[in-house]
């Protein structure tokens, strides 16, 4: 959702210098120094403004101290530790994050070959729903994927094709000016704008379901896009296994979110929900294992499961 | 007849009031988020990439949230949490799925604004955790929003 700023407040009066400043000050002994006076000057003082020098004092004192406990209230400090399972009512649904968040993850691994990974092929016109939304969802994840790969033709048959599907589920009109943007600055080769775009576009579809109430839609559109994206990811680790990229697999939370939600979705009655649903079953016991580490077998069949989902979903039953 | 017609006026006048108030209640969590937007704005220029989505609510003063979010080990992400209540004082903070403390010692609070830093040592779930620590208002909104490099 693009909300305006507002006029004249800019966050960018924040800075962390002020923060420092504050936390030194909290755990400093608040410096306010009571000068003695002058004998000299007592009784004149004292008697033109007898008032005014407790009061000053008081006023330093008072300043000082309530600064200081400002300050240091803006500084608080959180607890080191807390009960997860006393936030069990208050806890939000888990959030899905982006593909191009994993990839993120994945290129700091090492260099990895986009350009293997991308996939143009326009696939099937479907009339279900459910089927649109979960491409919709993979086909968000390819123009990710093909931002990285910095394919510009790529990224511009993408956006034209997300359109395409929105307008087949009934939002296209939420998508066109994302459709344009992501166009253009594939033109102009602003990877960062594409970026953007593609995560606005994908907002955009899920928030114009949402208020059309088709939230189920909403959340095929993340599952479709975490599919392709650990489709790729898998691909990637199984190709040069190192542990760290097996643990970005480490998900459980997510996929049991996936599950939960699938479940709820009997009136869904297109094969591919169904083989979804069974596979994430199949999925859950090889990247829900705790501390331990993620084993290359284990990479190996998910890449398996994850690449027979996304040739479902991309190919007419 | 003209009882039945008495009867439809009566239960559909509160539900064209909820509807009327809608766009109001909605606006006032927009209005945080525009806030939480701001204090990322600096960020942005570090290569802090902003997510579109959004989390918000509201809470009463003392009342805390809290958003399960999954977080990838190699990336570095900022939380930030704004509300629009000018006197409010929010706070934002990270935890592991053990309930450990996560963020890096860098996070700030400044009236309605609070972020938090975490560099996530594992893969995993971890949970944010929003706070109205005061507010003059009986329900304070709250807008959640994160970014990644």
């Amino acid at each position: 959702m693009q909300v305006a700023m507002r006029p004249g407040q800019r966050g960018g009066s924040i800075n962390v210098s002020q923060i420092v400043l504050s936390s030194d000050l909290c755990t400093a002994a608040v410096p306010v120094k009571v000068r003695s006076i002058n004998p000299e000057y007592e009784p004149e003082i004292n008697s033109r403004k007898c008032q005014m020098i407790p009061f000053t004092r008081h006023l330093k004192l008072g300043v000082g101290l309530l600064c200081g406990l400002a300050m240091c209230a803006g500084a608080a400090q959180a607890p080191q530790h807390i009960d997860i399972k006393q936030l069990s009512t208050t806890v939000e649904d888990v959030v899905v994050p982006l593909p191009n968040e994993i990839f993120g993850a994945l290129n700091k691994l090492g260099a990895v070959n986009w350009k293997q990974h991308v996939r143009s092929d326009k696939g099937p016109n479907f009339t279900e729903r459910p089927r649109i939304a979960l491409l919709l969802g993979t086909v968000i994840a390819d123009g990710f994927i093909a931002v990285q790969a910095e394919d510009s033709a790529t990224v511009k048959e993408i956006g034209q094709r997300v359109l395409a599907l929105a307008k087949g589920i009934g939002v296209g009109n939420s998508i066109t000016p994302h459709a344009k943007a992501i166009v253009e600055a594939a033109d102009k080769r602003n990877w960062e704008n594409v970026r953007q775009e593609l995560d606005r576009t994908q907002n955009s579809v899920q928030q114009a379901m949402n208020e059309v109430h088709d939230e189920k839609l909403s959340q095929l559109v993340s599952l479709g896009g975490w599919l392709r994206g650990t489709e790729v990811l898998t691909s990637v680790v199984k190709e040069h296994f190192s542990s760290d990229g097996a643990e970005l697999l480490h998900q459980p939370d997510l996929l049991s979110y996936f599950l939960t939600r699938l479940k709820a979705m009997p009136e869904f009655n297109v094969p591919i929900i169904r083989q979804i649903q069974d596979a994430l079953g199949e999925v859950k016991p090889l990247i829900d294992v705790g501390n331990r580490r993620i084993p290359p077998e284990s990479v190996k069949k998910v890449n398996e499961i994850t690449t027979r989902l996304g040739h479902g979903i991309v190919t007419r039953d | 007849m003209k009882r039945f017609a008495k009867v439809i006026f009566r239960t559909s006048l509160p539900l064209l009031a909820l509807v009327a108030l809608q766009p109001v209640i909605f606006a006032s969590v927009d209005d945080a988020q525009s806030f939480a937007l701001q204090a990322a704005e600096p960020y942005v220029k570090q290569g802090f990439q902003v997510r579109e989505d959004y989390w918000g609510g509201d809470l009463g003063s003392g009342e805390k949230k809290a958003v399960r979010q999954q977080l990838f080990k190699g990336n570095e992400y900022w939380f930030w949490l704004g509300t629009e209540v000018d006197r409010a004082k929010v706070s934002v903070h990270v935890y592991d799925s053990d309930g450990k403390l996560a963020e890096e010692p860098d996070g700030w609070e400044k009236g309605h604004f609070a972020a938090a830093h975490v560099i996530p040592k594992a893969t995993g779930s971890y949970f944010i955790i929003v706070s109205v620590e005061e507010s003059p208002e009986e329900r304070t909104h709250w807008a959640l929003v994160y970014g990644f490099r």
